[in-house]
């Protein structure tokens, strides 16, 4: 996209980043496709198996949204933007990173605000179908006065938000610094959508 | 008047180039904030279950996945050479063909852009060689692209039903007829334009051809009976019907027509290549092309569902001050009758589809304009029909037709010329408008006639 030209020293994090959202997508749909033929296959339904994907599904989002700022790929109007000078479309461009960054912080008070019972007083509470795994138990320790969880404790899915937001926060922090060093004009995704250009040759068959 | 603070937020922000999904977050936000005493985890909250507690969004990332797989995999070149081979002896055959095949994708797969870049970037680089003209290409494919949200399966019926609680399966059975409608009229206005302008036709594709072209294809457009045929024979939910169709696309993808992944440039029948190379069947999965594609439909969805998760938080706050009850109040005062009440919906959702994208559009005004036409004695159905047909508008007129965007990078030309080469097929893109608001038989029929009428829960 617009932003990566030099190699950066971080393009590790992007290959962790950019496999983890394939994996999250990945498992969702495998697990949905399971579950499928474990109803007609093996006459059972895996209990676990929607609520595993909706909770692998606020995460595929929450989280992929702080890279999808990262490479730029969110939506937006760029008519403005486009039709201004240098000068007042960079400050356009820290207003909306402005912006971006009240909404993060909104938002992160409030995940913080909603996630945290979850770890404190309310440690005991459970989702409906997916098993709490061994390996785990041991927050039970810590968290839980040690009494183990059968089913995942609440607070483990939802640990999504505080996370999502957190990251998404910092990486508008570092595209607001990207346009103030003139790196970058602006936080929605370019219109010369280069990536879709990747149009296979023309087959001979067509002609 | 508040309302009109909210709104105005919205767009004020959206202008100033901050993304979509947060310019509708933070003025719903500030909006709460400022006028109710709602606390900021309870918005962390909404926003959370906007993934977590909607099965029916389930279904977006799968016809997403299923639609990369598709378009990587090479099932687009299948359907379009089928095209050719059915209808490009017509006069300007190969742009009737280039519809033709972005009705059949369209049926694959459930969004717009999709369909542009995968017919598109075949078609009208085909299209250019045979003497038809850039802008030419380009208008009529952009325009058929749209079909890609109309003919089922599509997102933004999905949307829709989430938003207002009907059944996506309706939607899908609703939106067969209008899209072969829509699909017809394209055709017969190329067919005029090529008569006019007398443009080339392919030479009529021999037996042998059709059939060997039609079994190539089959293997993807089988996808349309998956789809379809196991919804309505209730085998499974929508959800489940698109990861299925996403674990067939990945096989069709790489082990049938071996576009992709270990199996690629291998010659040979796929079993054949398979008994040469078998462990391919475990290192798919861990492919690079299989990483790839998952990845680009993992940003999809998530570009996508991060807006409508945040267009859901503005929805909460539009029913949290009852403005879809006000609004109904205000319109039934007026003497608003269902021929009026539909001509306001289509400017709201014209005007709002130039700014917005359309499934989050869709997640604002479906709950604003529903409890109206409920009022008014207007079909679910029929009104899901004819918001996807304005969005499909929506998609290919500036500033934010995404269609457009997309035509401009496959046919290499500028926005602006693509705009240009489009708009007069937006007329007939009107027309049909015209006829779906008004002839609600064509959207109803169908489900009503497969699935009994529609029982409509009031609220």
């Amino acid at each position: 996209m617009s932003n990566d030209n030099e190699p950066s020293p971080l393009a590790w994090t992007d290959h962790i980043e950019e496999t983890l959202i394939a994996a999250l997508l990945g498992v969702m749909t495998l697990v949905t496709f399971a579950n499928v033929i474990a109803r007609y296959v093996f006459e059972s339904n895996i209990l676990w198996a929607l609520e595993v994907t909706v909770f692998l599904f606020a995460w595929l989002v929450l989280i992929g949204a702080s890279y999808c700022v990262k490479i730029g790929a969110h939506l937006g109007v760029d008519i403005v933007i486009h039709s201004v000078p240098e000068g007042p479309r960079r400050i356009l461009g820290l207003l909306a990173v402005a912006a971006s960054l009240a909404f993060c912080i909104l938002v992160l008070i409030g995940a913080w605000q909603y996630w945290l019972p979850f770890v404190g007083e309310r440690a005991w509470y459970e989702v409906n179908d997916i098993f709490m795994p061994n390996a785990l138990q041991f927050l039970a320790g810590w968290l839980n006065e040690g009494e183990r969880w059968e089913k995942l404790p609440r607070f483990i899915p939802y640990f999504a938000l505080p996370l999502g937001i957190t990251l998404l926060t910092f990486r508008f922090l570092q595209a607001g610094w990207r346009i103030l060093t003139g790196r970058q004009f602006s936080i929605i995704a370019s219109h010369e959508v280069e990536e879709v250009l990747k149009a296979p040759p023309l087959e001979d068959r067509i002609d | 008047m508040s309302v009109v603070f909210l709104f105005a937020m919205v767009i004020l922000l959206l202008l100033i180039g901050v993304p979509i999904a947060v310019s509708l977050g933070l003025s719903s936000i500030i909006f709460l904030l400022v006028y109710s005493d709602t606390s900021l985890a309870s918005v962390a909250q909404t926003l959370f279950n906007a993934y977590a507690g909607h099965y029916t969004l389930l279904a977006i990332p799968f016809f997403i996945l299923a639609s990369s797989f598709m378009s990587t995999g090479g099932v687009a070149q299948r359907i379009i050479r089928f095209a050719i081979a059915s209808v490009g002896h017509l006069p300007g055959g190969l742009a009737i063909a280039g519809v033709f095949a972005c009705m059949l994708f369209a049926a694959l797969s459930g969004s717009s852009p999709a369909t542009v870049v995968a017919v598109g970037s075949i078609v009208i680089a085909g299209m250019r060689q045979v003497g038809y003209s850039k802008e030419f290409a380009a208008g009529i494919i952009c325009n058929a692209g749209t079909l890609g949200i109309l003919i089922p399966p599509s997102i933004v019926m999905v949307v829709y039903a989430a938003s207002v609680d009907v059944s996506v399966g309706r939607m899908f059975l609703a939106g067969v007829f209008p899209g072969l409608v829509a699909g017809l009229m394209l055709m017969a206005g190329v067919l005029v334009v090529a008569k006019v302008r007398g443009l080339p036709s392919q030479p009529r594709a021999s037996l042998g051809e059709f059939l060997g072209a039609a079994r190539d294809a089959a293997w993807g457009l089988f996808l349309i009976v998956i789809i379809l045929g196991g919804i309505y024979g209730g085998i499974f939910t929508p959800t489940e019907a698109a990861a299925v169709a996403a674990i067939y696309a990945f096989f069709i993808a790489n082990f049938v027509y071996r576009d992709m992944g270990p199996l690629k440039d291998i010659d040979g029948s796929a079993l054949g290549a398979l008994a040469r190379k078998p462990l391919a069947l475990l290192s798919v999965w861990f492919h690079g092309d299989t990483r790839a594609t998952l990845f680009e439909a993992g940003k999809l969805t998530i570009m996508l569902l991060f807006i409508i998760g945040n267009a859901l938080l503005l929805k909460h706050v539009l029913t949290e001050e009852r403005i879809p009850q006000a609004i109904t109040e205000v319109m039934l005062a007026a003497g608003f009758g269902p021929v009026m009440f539909l001509v306001v919906v289509n400017l709201l959702l014209l005007i709002g589809g130039q700014f917005m994208e359309p499934s989050g559009l869709i997640v604002i005004v479906a709950p604003l304009v529903f409890p109206i036409a409920i009022e008014l004695g207007i079909d679910p159905i029929h009104l899901g029909i004819i918001m996807v047909v304005n969005m499909e508008i929506g998609m290919i007129t500036p500033p934010v037709g995404l269609n457009l965007f997309v035509t401009a990078g496959v046919a290499q030309m500028s926005v602006m010329n693509v705009v240009r080469a489009a708009l007069p097929w937006v007329g007939i893109m009107f027309l049909f408008l015209i006829l779906v608001t008004y002839v609600p038989i064509l959207s109803t029929w169908l489900p009503t006639s497969l699935m009994g009428p529609e029982i409509i829960t009031s609220r």
